[in-house]
């Protein structure tokens, strides 16, 4: 186990290299630079700031000075839309944002699920199955995009209950509607997913002995079935926890949370290079730890799983 | 020498708006207990650096934060601001101007040497500014060599004759320079506070302002929170306490929170202002906006063929249908257009433009014409292809003008759509047939808009480059009366049709019934916090 961890872990960082190299490259690629603006610049203005960003310099060069900074100084660099602030910062505030109702959010969404799915599978085809299975669907043909305003819409002009937006940590009132937002289509997706996995073990041959033996079902369900119902659930939520933690940009925009999410959509529109370098690695560094827990957790559930 | 002294200090007194008789009310009416003046953001601020900042929503902020020489009146007229007035040298090359006894908020005193640090900071190649053009477009002397580096940034202009009179050098004659001073670029900064932290200066910990406001609260993303500052000049005519600006990037989903009262300013989303005005009569306003929506028509060397052509590039311009497109798609009360420089600009008066007083109809019999003159018709369909860039409204736009070019013209036009990076990179690359182009006014006066089509203009990127055309303009730079010129300007325009125009914007906003003060006349929408206030509902 020790071994396997060691392993990935040496593995990550040639990935995150080749993560940087290659977001790097395709970013220069993208047609206009952060310094494009409705009116053109004269060249030496542009000169100027490309000097002041080190944009003069080669690009092998200036993706070396950008690992360099990074690795001996913990330097992202300054962004270079939001010039009176470097990436850290940015990332500082954005990413505790995005941190607390992403993984709220990713709560209610796994525990809601995997209930919804493990009593649909339990009572298929009864009134309770086709009840789960539409909210299911209900909750994932709605976009976030839609439900948001609509949200916005019931609690806070018709209601009155909660602030149409914001961002206070010390309020849980700011919370309840991102986290709803956010959840919903996620809780959907676990539902279904867990639906199909626990009907397939639960017609397992293991499962018809335990039944045989004239087990309770709770019992059956408890210590027998949900567990390796789980596997493919578990695959699922360990990029899931990434993509809600790392932010939305729907519900960061609808709901002004100052969260990551609408950062990184912005960063790309503006070409702001760092901020995007920044926000592309603290990814890929979570998806990767993700992704070994993950695995960790498949050897821990299914002791046939060897690596 | 001779002085006009402007603005007398008992003139300033006097333009203060507005006066409080009582401490309670004003012009009858009983001012709320809480003075906190909330309103929409489209995006976060990019920056809080007067010369570092770029964008619109950047300067609202600054002017509340600092204040420069001059400021604008509700209606956009000129009145003193850290400036007590001004004079002009006999050759309108030197101007004089007097500082009032201002402080900044850590209680140090402004002085002329701020304003020489802050204006040298704007075109120092160190500082890379964005908007370094913005001082050379003043005229200021050696403003270009700062910049390209040829000379050091001492070499500007600038002077401090003593601590309270700051002198200015220009290099040519520009009637409009003061006006140009109520830009944020120019407004002071505190040099010892500046190189103490770095670019980090404007955090709310560490900014110093000489503006009405202090950054009290900053949440990137989500709002940017200024308060009283004590030490303001004007600080006991200030009503307003507090001004919170909330980042709502959804105009809709920012309009329902301003009828849910959690802000006092938004702006109309495109097309609901005939449902807001009937259903909120009094709230929903649509004034004129100093900006001006056209089509450029690409006449430069990468430019198709038939756009060379006057004739095609008239009967394109005759053929679109501007009031459909501000009754019909926009909805806001913007203006038709058949010229450039918006039509509410300060002193510009309109000329009169041949088609713009023709029915659509003889328009459209125009353009056929000339069309068929040109050599287009239905055996050999004009070609061309638009850029917009992405945008509900630009789409709307595009998809009408196809409509109607086809249908009078029989044009066969394809729409191409990109993000806005790509979009502003091929046009100022000139890698276009007919491209989407809106012009926002710096100051205003028509020049901000006429001086693009001049052939030496770093924004002209359609080619177009008319001798007779830049010697009106540059003969403008040293009238008196400039008007009559930019009118010949617009003439001409109309007459080689560089771009067809498409509309001038109006603000269409919503105003919370107890908000007192908005500058609703004011062409640039500038507003201060320190002319509002709040009434009891």
């Amino acid at each position: 186990m020790l071994n396997l961890i060691l392993k990935r872990l040496a593995l990550a960082v040639p990935t995150i290299l080749i993560l940087i190299v290659c977001s790097f490259l395709l970013m220069h690629a993208a047609p206009g630079g952060p310094f494009t603006a409705e009116r053109a610049l004269t060249p030496e203005i542009l000169a100027n700031l490309e000097a002041k960003y080190g944009l003069d310099q080669p690009i092998y060069k200036q993706i070396l000075i950008y690992i360099r900074n990074i690795v001996f100084d913990f330097d992202f660099g300054p962004s270079f839309i939001y010039k009176d602030r470097t990436v850290n910062e940015v990332l500082a505030q954005g990413f505790p944002i995005t941190l607390t109702y992403g993984s709220i959010a990713f709560f209610f969404a796994v525990t809601i699920g995997v209930s919804l799915g493990v009593t649909a599978a339990i009572y298929q085809n009864s009134l309770l199955d086709y009840f789960a299975v539409g909210i299911t669907i209900g909750a994932q043909v709605l976009p976030n995009f839609v439900m948001a305003p609509i949200l916005v819409l019931v609690f806070t002009l018709l209601l009155g209950w909660l602030p149409g937006g914001g961002w206070d940590y010390s309020d849980p009132s700011y919370l309840i509607m991102p986290v709803i937002a956010l959840a919903t289509s996620f809780m959907a997706s676990i539902a279904r997913i867990t639906r199909s996995s626990m009907l397939e073990v639960m017609n397992a041959n293991h499962i018809r002995t335990a039944r045989s033996k004239g087990l309770p079902t709770y019992h059956i369900v408890l210590r027998h079935a949900l567990k390796p119902a789980m596997l493919p659930v578990i695959s699922y939520l360990g990029p899931t926890f990434v993509t809600m933690i790392t932010g939305s940009v729907v519900v960061d925009m609808f709901f002004s949370t100052g969260g990551m999410g609408l950062f990184f959509v912005n960063a790309a529109l503006n070409r702001d290079y760092s901020v995007m370098m920044g926000i592309t690695i603290l990814v890929g560094i979570l998806t990767i730890f993700f992704n070994l827990v993950v695995d960790l957790l498949y050897a821990w559930i299914d002791p046939k799983i060897r690596f | 020498m001779r002085t006009k002294l402007l603005l007398s200090a008992a003139l300033s007194a006097m333009l203060v708006f507005p006066i409080v008789s009582n401490a309670k009310t004003i012009n009858g009416e009983k001012l709320a207990e809480e003075q906190v003046f909330t309103y929409r953001l489209l995006d976060d601020i990019k920056s809080f650096d007067p010369q570092i900042n770029t964008d619109i929503e950047g300067s609202g902020v600054i002017r509340d934060l600092f204040e420069g020489l001059m400021n604008e009146d509700a209606k956009g007229g000129l009145v003193p601001g850290t400036a007590k007035g001004y004079s002009v040298s006999e050759d309108k090359l030197t101007y004089t101007f007097n500082l009032r006894d201002a402080k900044w908020s850590n209680g140090e005193s402004v002085t002329a040497h701020d304003f020489v640090y802050a204006w040298r900071r704007l075109v120092d190649p160190k500082t890379a500014s964005e908007y370094a053009w913005y001082m050379e477009l003043m005229g200021v002397k050696n403003a270009t060599k700062v910049v390209k580096g040829e000379v050091a940034p001492d070499q500007l202009g600038v002077r401090a004759v003593d601590d309270k009179t700051f002198e200015v050098t220009l290099e040519k004659a520009i009637p409009y320079f003061a006006s140009m001073t109520v830009h944020s670029s120019t407004f002071p900064v505190l040099k010892s506070v500046v190189e103490k932290h770095g670019a980090g200066w404007t955090k709310p910990e560490n900014i110093v302002g000489n503006g009405a406001y202090i950054l009290s609260e900053y949440r990137s993303g989500e709002k940017v929170v200024r308060e009283r500052n004590v030490n303001y000049w004007n600080n006991e005519n200030t009503i307003i306490d507090k001004t919170v600006a909330l980042v709502i990037n959804d105009e809709n989903q920012a309009l329902t929170r301003y009828l849910a009262g959690e802000v006092d300013k938004t702006n109309i989303p495109s097309g609901q202002y005939p449902r807001l005005s009937k259903e909120y009569p009094g709230q929903a306003v649509s004034n004129p906006y100093s900006c001006s929506y056209i089509y450029w028509f690409n006449v430069g060397e990468k430019g198709p063929e038939s756009l060379k052509d006057v004739r095609v590039r008239k009967a394109l311009s005759y053929a679109i249908n501007r009031e459909v497109i501000t009754d019909r798609i926009l909805q806001g009360g913007q203006y038709q257009s058949y010229n450039f420089a918006h039509q509410k600009t300060a002193g510009f008066e309109l000329p009169e433009i041949d088609y713009a007083g023709w029915t659509q109809k003889e328009r459209d019999d125009k353009a056929k014409a000339l069309l068929a003159e040109a050599g287009y018709g239905p055996d050999n369909p004009l070609k061309l292809t638009l850029n917009y860039n992405t945008s509900e409204t630009h789409k709307k736009i595009a998809i009408g003008v196809s409509q109607f070019w086809k249908k009078t013209l029989g044009v066969d036009l394809t729409l191409s759509n990109s993000e806005w990076k790509i979009h502003t990179t091929k046009q100022q690359a000139g890698e276009f047939e007919v491209s989407r182009y809106a012009w926002c006014g710096d100051y205003n006066e028509a020049s901000t808009y006429l001086d693009l089509l001049t052939s030496y203009s770093g924004h002209n990127v359609s080619g177009y480059s008319n001798p007779e055309y830049d010697e009106i303009m540059a003969e403008s730079k040293t009238m008196e009366n400039p008007n009559p010129n930019y009118a010949k300007a617009e003439k001409i325009l109309a007459r080689d049709m560089p771009f067809a125009p498409i509309y001038q914007y109006t603000g269409a906003i919503m105003l919370q019934p107890t908000l007192r003060g908005w500058p609703v006349d004011n062409l640039m929408q500038r507003f201060y916090s320190r002319d509002l206030y709040i009434v009891e509902k």
